[in-house]
């Protein structure tokens, strides 16, 4: 029984690694209707820099995390004004293909400046050893995720649903020519939200080096996974990344230890299905 | 005479390739209202999204209390305060009433209590979503919205487009109780030729892209044969 918990629990935690990664894609791609697969690329940089500056210039590893999201958020926003924002309205093609170009980029960068070779941080004691509640036996940094991602989810949404800044991003992703006529500079809130977004991606990719590992292929490794819980959870929807990704990391972790020899394939199942019975996902906007 | 709030001088300006005004001319003094007329196609929609700046601009000088604002951007001409008023009425259909509202405001004399006082269909449903609301709550909507940018001057498209008559009476009476009492400058293109001139002091007569007459209302409301020969059959309000 207590296994079995643990096995939940590992999967739910895997979910919310899952989480964190993609719901900034959600963001991008439902709300501003940007095809951007350049999203894990981000994710690897925030990763990057949460190595870098715990490896090599010798940072405590929670310190590094708000760094993780600035500069992959600051980063981002330069991609965005001088690359992305010209292709907003040129079509899925164009923007698949400049984005996926970046992916390419950054491998070829991150191999450069970091090797191919597998890194990952050494964890601060607190977040290395395990919780044990009765006879469970859980390990402090899956917890740790689970409470970040609740954290990041209840101010994402706070974000978005309840401050002006939110209902901008709404108003300017419904009618940006009846925004811009009302004075809202539109330009500079999908600046700030594209920001947001990818800058949540490298707080993922940093949280992620200890449970994934980072290589300059980390950008490719997390789009199919990531895709799969923003198809699932339905484009634009907080909410339904989060259930998504929670399914199907439990859903990829139970089915692994329960049917060891098809577990990798179990995910595309439970997303076929899924998108069998709801062709726009669980949550979907529109 | 003062310095007008907006001028336009041999303003040509369309879409793509084609002219739609093709050499406009016009001046709005500060605080007074202006009607805009003629039969569909004219140019009268052309000429609001060419103040916004949603237009091709070919040549000319758009004036805004002595600037010059052809080349600036749509969403600084709004904050310069002009209050465009969509003509689809346009509201984020994705937020609530008050949302709508909140998210476009700027600071002066325009807060949510007076837009709600002003439209109170509009605070007993404010915690609905914009795609919730009949044609007439859109646009009352519509006005509030762009009455919280807190504009000098209102362009408004076709206010009264497509709604029932009683929806007409109320939504005009507001619109009068507007300009009455906030002494907005108006601009106001309607299909509604006599409702028009009553709320205005002058007004312009639009055709293929020219004015074709300018006269002030009082006088335009009597001369049948002008409006007969311009806006034809949509004299009848």
């Amino acid at each position: 029984m207590s296994t079995l918990i643990a096995v939940l629990f590992d999967g739910l935690s895997y979910g919310m690694l899952l989480f964190l990664l993609s719901v900034g894609l959600s963001v991008t791609l439902g709300l501003m209707n940007f095809t951007n697969l350049a999203h894990g690329a981000f994710a690897m940089l925030g990763g990057y820099v949460t190595y870098a500056l715990v490896e090599l210039a010798g940072w405590p590893f929670l310190a590094t995390l708000p760094f993780a999201f600035i500069v992959t958020a600051i980063i981002a926003a330069g991609f965005e004004v001088v690359l992305f924002r010209r292709i907003y309205k040129s079509g899925e093609l164009n923007q698949v293909l400049l984005t996926i170009g970046v992916v390419f980029a950054s491998y070829a960068v991150a191999a450069f400046f970091f090797g191919t070779v597998h890194h990952s941080v050494e964890l601060p004691g607190y977040l290395k050893g395990f919780v044990e509640i009765g006879a469970l036996k859980l390990p402090s940094y899956r917890i740790f995720l689970v409470v970040v991602a609740l954290l990041i989810t209840t101010v994402l949404v706070g974000v978005l649903e309840y401050t002006r800044f939110g209902a901008m991003v709404r108003a300017a992703v419904d009618n940006g020519k009846v925004a811009s006529g009302l004075g809202l500079n539109i330009s500079v809130i999908f600046a700030l939200t594209f920001a947001l977004g990818s800058g949540l991606a490298g707080l993922g990719g940093a949280l992620a080096i200890n449970i994934l590992f980072i290589d300059p292929n980390f950008g490719f490794h997390v789009l199919v996974p990531v895709l799969i819980v923003v198809s699932i959870g339905g484009l634009g929807s907080i909410w339904g990344s989060f259930v998504a990704a929670a399914a199907l990391g439990i859903f990829d972790v139970v089915g692994k230890f329960l049917f060891p020899e098809v577990g990798a394939f179990l995910i595309y199942l439970f997303m076929v299905v899924i998108l069998f019975f709801r062709p726009n996902g669980l949550f979907a906007r529109r | 005479m003062a310095e007008p709030l907006l001028e336009f001088r041999d303003v040509r300006a369309g879409y793509g390739d084609s002219v739609v005004l093709d050499g406009v001319s016009f001046s709005v003094a500060e605080g007074a209202g202006m009607a805009l007329l003629g039969r569909n196609g004219v140019g009268k929609s052309t000429l609001i999204q060419t103040i916004m700046g949603f237009t091709q601009f070919l040549s000319g000088t758009i004036v805004w209390r002595g600037r010059e604002i052809q080349t600036v951007k749509p969403h600084l001409r709004a904050r310069l305060g002009i209050g465009w008023v969509p003509q689809e009425r346009d509201i984020f259909r994705s937020l609530t009433v008050e949302e709508n509202l909140v998210v476009v405001a700027r600071s002066g004399a325009w807060d949510v209590a007076r837009v709600y006082d002003l439209f109170p269909r509009l605070k007993e449903r404010r915690e609905n979503k914009g795609n919730q609301l009949s044609g007439g709550e859109q646009q009352m909507l519509a006005i509030g919205r762009t009455l919280m940018t807190n504009p000098t001057m209102l362009l408004l498209d076709e206010p009264l487009e497509g709604l029932a008559p009683i929806i007409v009476e109320e939504l005009g009476e507001s619109i009068r109780k507007m300009v009455r009492e906030a002494g907005m400058t108006l601009m106001l293109v309607e299909q509604h030729a006599e409702v028009a001139l009553e709320m205005t002091d002058s007004a312009i007569i639009l055709e293929r892209g020219r004015i074709v007459h300018e006269a002030p209302s009082q006088e335009l409301v009597n001369d049948q044969a002008t409006l007969d020969r311009y806006i034809g059959l949509n004299i009848s309000a």
